[in-house]
């Protein structure tokens, strides 16, 4: 309530120069947008990147650590593995190198074993039993290589078996190269090569994959983990980094819109000189003549910002509609974030322009500018 | 004209204390200013005082101080040597603040050129001053502005208004405080003979009406016809 007169002043002092006013404006708005259109598209960007990674990210692998003399996990191993990881689906496997055949092909593969793939792969054709105690599931390129459709049998080392499912290619990383399962009796030895631990989501495999370590391991590194989240959580890292350059870049176009501010502010304070002058004269204070001209300077700051706010709100309604199908994303509390840094930037960048020449207006003799 | 001839007599007897106090004065003031290597004595020893109700002209050729008096009178400017009273109070030594809220308090200026803001309405502009403080005032000035027969301009902009209604304008804005000073530099300058004879009377009402000091800086002679006394500087110095 205090500033109504301040800020009507600035008010009316902004209209009386429309143009000057309206340039001033524009690098606020310019800046405003560098900073948050940028930053809502690289959320959308991000968002899309780990969209394609999906449900992957969600598994951690556990594996026989450097210490490991024999290379691979035992029974006990897979006992700790599943106290660690209560709750998280625990699929222990096998592999080897093997030859598979049918009647016309031959070829000499890795072969992976395990009682539980249902929880690991999804079937195209056919279905994977759960538990897995006979026949064989082939990816969709083996089955093609071998010539074998749903049904038939294919013969594994000498053995054969039933193909009862064939898989969905399963893209990016992760155990999704696997060409041929078998039930976990058809590698027959102790232990096994690794396990694989399905958490709720990337941020639970996080967590799992520190933790299974230090529950396997004492004082050696029997195993070791993996995990795609980690790989996803690099990306998320250098996205955060290219947002933090390319805001830098914002903040920098924001920062010469300040100057433009501090200019035009210096220039009409000059022109304003005896009129200031008189304010003085007549009895406003010091302090009340600054208040008068950073009330001027912030709100060049206030609408510059809220009209680049509109405009990024655009840009990132744009955004989202092309890169991701949801427009909507847009109003994500990243996003909105993302806007309140712009326009909290844009207001700041502003006022602290206004400082500058409000304080030489506010000092200047009053004798020697009613002189003039 | 009796009135104040009765005044000015009790003033140096001191028989009648309430009357004699001036509501600004000057005391051996010396105002000096550095040009180059040169001193010049914009004011020098000037005893100078205005009682209420009084109207006093300041006359001199152009660089004779009359500006210095008006500015020092106006706590715009503070002197080299010598003391300054306002009401009665020593205000030689105040700080910028301390002047500007005496200014707010005591004091309306009128400028030669109005010194209007451009884009305020009459109204607005005669409120000016009162833009900080609470309260609002704005009946009492466009009461003001009627009783300068701006009644039907009390939304016009500066520009809409004559040269004297601009300048009725600005003595409305000098009054919306209730000075006990007024100090006009030049305040018919700008006007014709006319209008000026128009904007004196005003000056001269507001000076018996109201019991305010009003100072006036000119060269014009019209004003002298209007003032109770006209005091006169050459280089600084009253003669």
């Amino acid at each position: 309530m205090i500033d109504t007169p301040a800020l009507r002043m600035a008010w009316l002092n902004l209209w009386r120069n429309r143009l000057r006013t309206g340039l001033a404006t524009l690098g606020v708005v310019i800046g405003v947008v560098a900073i948050a259109a940028i930053g809502i598209t690289g959320t959308a960007i991000q968002v899309g990147a780990t969209q394609q990674l999906g449900d992957l990210s969600n598994t951690v692998t556990v594996f026989p650590g450097e210490d490991n003399t024999d290379g691979v996990i035992t029974d006990s191993n897979v006992n700790a593995i599943e106290r660690a990881a209560a709750g998280a689906t625990v699929v222990p496997q096998r592999s080897e190198a093997m030859t598979v055949s049918s009647r016309s092909e031959s070829r000499r593969v890795t072969v992976e074993a395990t009682s539980n793939p249902a929880a690991l792969y999804t079937a195209a054709e056919g279905t994977i039993p759960s538990p897995m105690r006979s026949g064989v599931l082939l990816s969709q390129s083996m089955a093609t290589d071998l010539g074998v459709s749903l049904g038939q049998t294919v013969s594994v080392d000498g053995r054969s078996y039933r193909v009862v499912a064939i898989l969905e290619p399963s893209g990016g990383f992760g155990p999704g190269g696997v060409s041929v399962v078998l039930p976990l009796d058809a590698i027959d030895r102790d232990g096994y090569d690794q396990v694989t631990v399905v958490a709720e989501d990337g941020e639970d495999a996080q967590r799992l994959a520190a933790v299974i370590p230090e529950e396997v391991n004492q004082r050696e590194e029997v195993v070791d983990t993996f995990t795609p989240a980690d790989i996803q959580q690099s990306i998320s890292g250098f996205f955060a980094t290219l947002n933090a350059a390319l805001l830098g870049v914002g903040s920098i176009s924001l920062v010469v819109a300040g100057v433009s501010i501090l200019n035009v502010m210096l220039m009409s304070v000059v022109e304003r000189r005896a009129e200031i002058g008189v304010f003085r004269a007549v009895g406003i204070r010091r302090r009340e003549v600054m208040r008068m001209i950073v009330a001027e300077a912030a709100l060049l700051g206030v609408v510059g910002g809220l009209v680049g706010v509109a405009l990024s709100l655009v840009i990132g309604y744009t955004v989202n509609a092309q890169l991701l199908g949801s427009p909507m994303l847009v109003f994500a509390p990243r996003n909105i974030q993302f806007l309140a840094l712009g326009f909290g930037f844009a207001v700041l960048a502003s006022t602290l322009s206004g400082i500058y020449p409000a304080w030489k207006a506010s000092t200047a003799n009053p004798v020697e500018v009613l002189r003039g | 004209m009796t009135d104040r001839d009765a005044a000015d007599g009790a003033g140096p007897a001191a028989a009648d204390p309430p009357v004699s106090r001036p509501v600004a004065e000057l005391d051996d003031v010396t105002k000096q200013y550095r040009s180059g290597d040169e001193v010049i004595d914009a004011l020098d020893h000037v005893d100078f005082a205005v009682e209420p109700g009084e109207m006093v002209a300041v006359i001199g050729p152009s660089g004779s101080g009359k500006s210095t008096l008006l500015n020092v009178l106006g706590l715009l400017d503070v002197p080299t040597s010598g003391t300054v009273y306002l009401d009665g109070d020593d205000v030689t030594d105040y700080d910028d603040e301390q002047r500007t809220m005496a200014r707010r308090r005591t004091i309306g200026f009128v400028f030669q050129s109005f010194h209007l803001v451009p884009m305020l309405t009459a109204t607005e502009n005669v409120l000016v001053p009162t833009m900080f403080v609470r309260g609002n005032q704005r009946a009492r000035a466009e009461d003001l502005l009627r009783r300068m027969g701006l009644g039907d301009r009390l939304d016009h902009r500066p520009d809409q208004l004559s040269g004297g209604q601009r300048q009725r304008v600005a003595i409305a804005r000098a009054l919306i405080n209730e000075p006990r000073l007024v100090l006009a530099d030049e305040p018919t300058g700008n006007l014709d003979q006319d209008t000026g004879r128009r904007i004196l009377e005003e000056f001269e009402r507001i000076s018996t009406e109201r019991d305010v000091g009003v100072v006036a800086v000119t060269h014009d002679d019209l004003v002298t016809e209007f003032t109770d006394r006209t005091v006169e500087l050459i280089d600084g110095v009253v003669q």
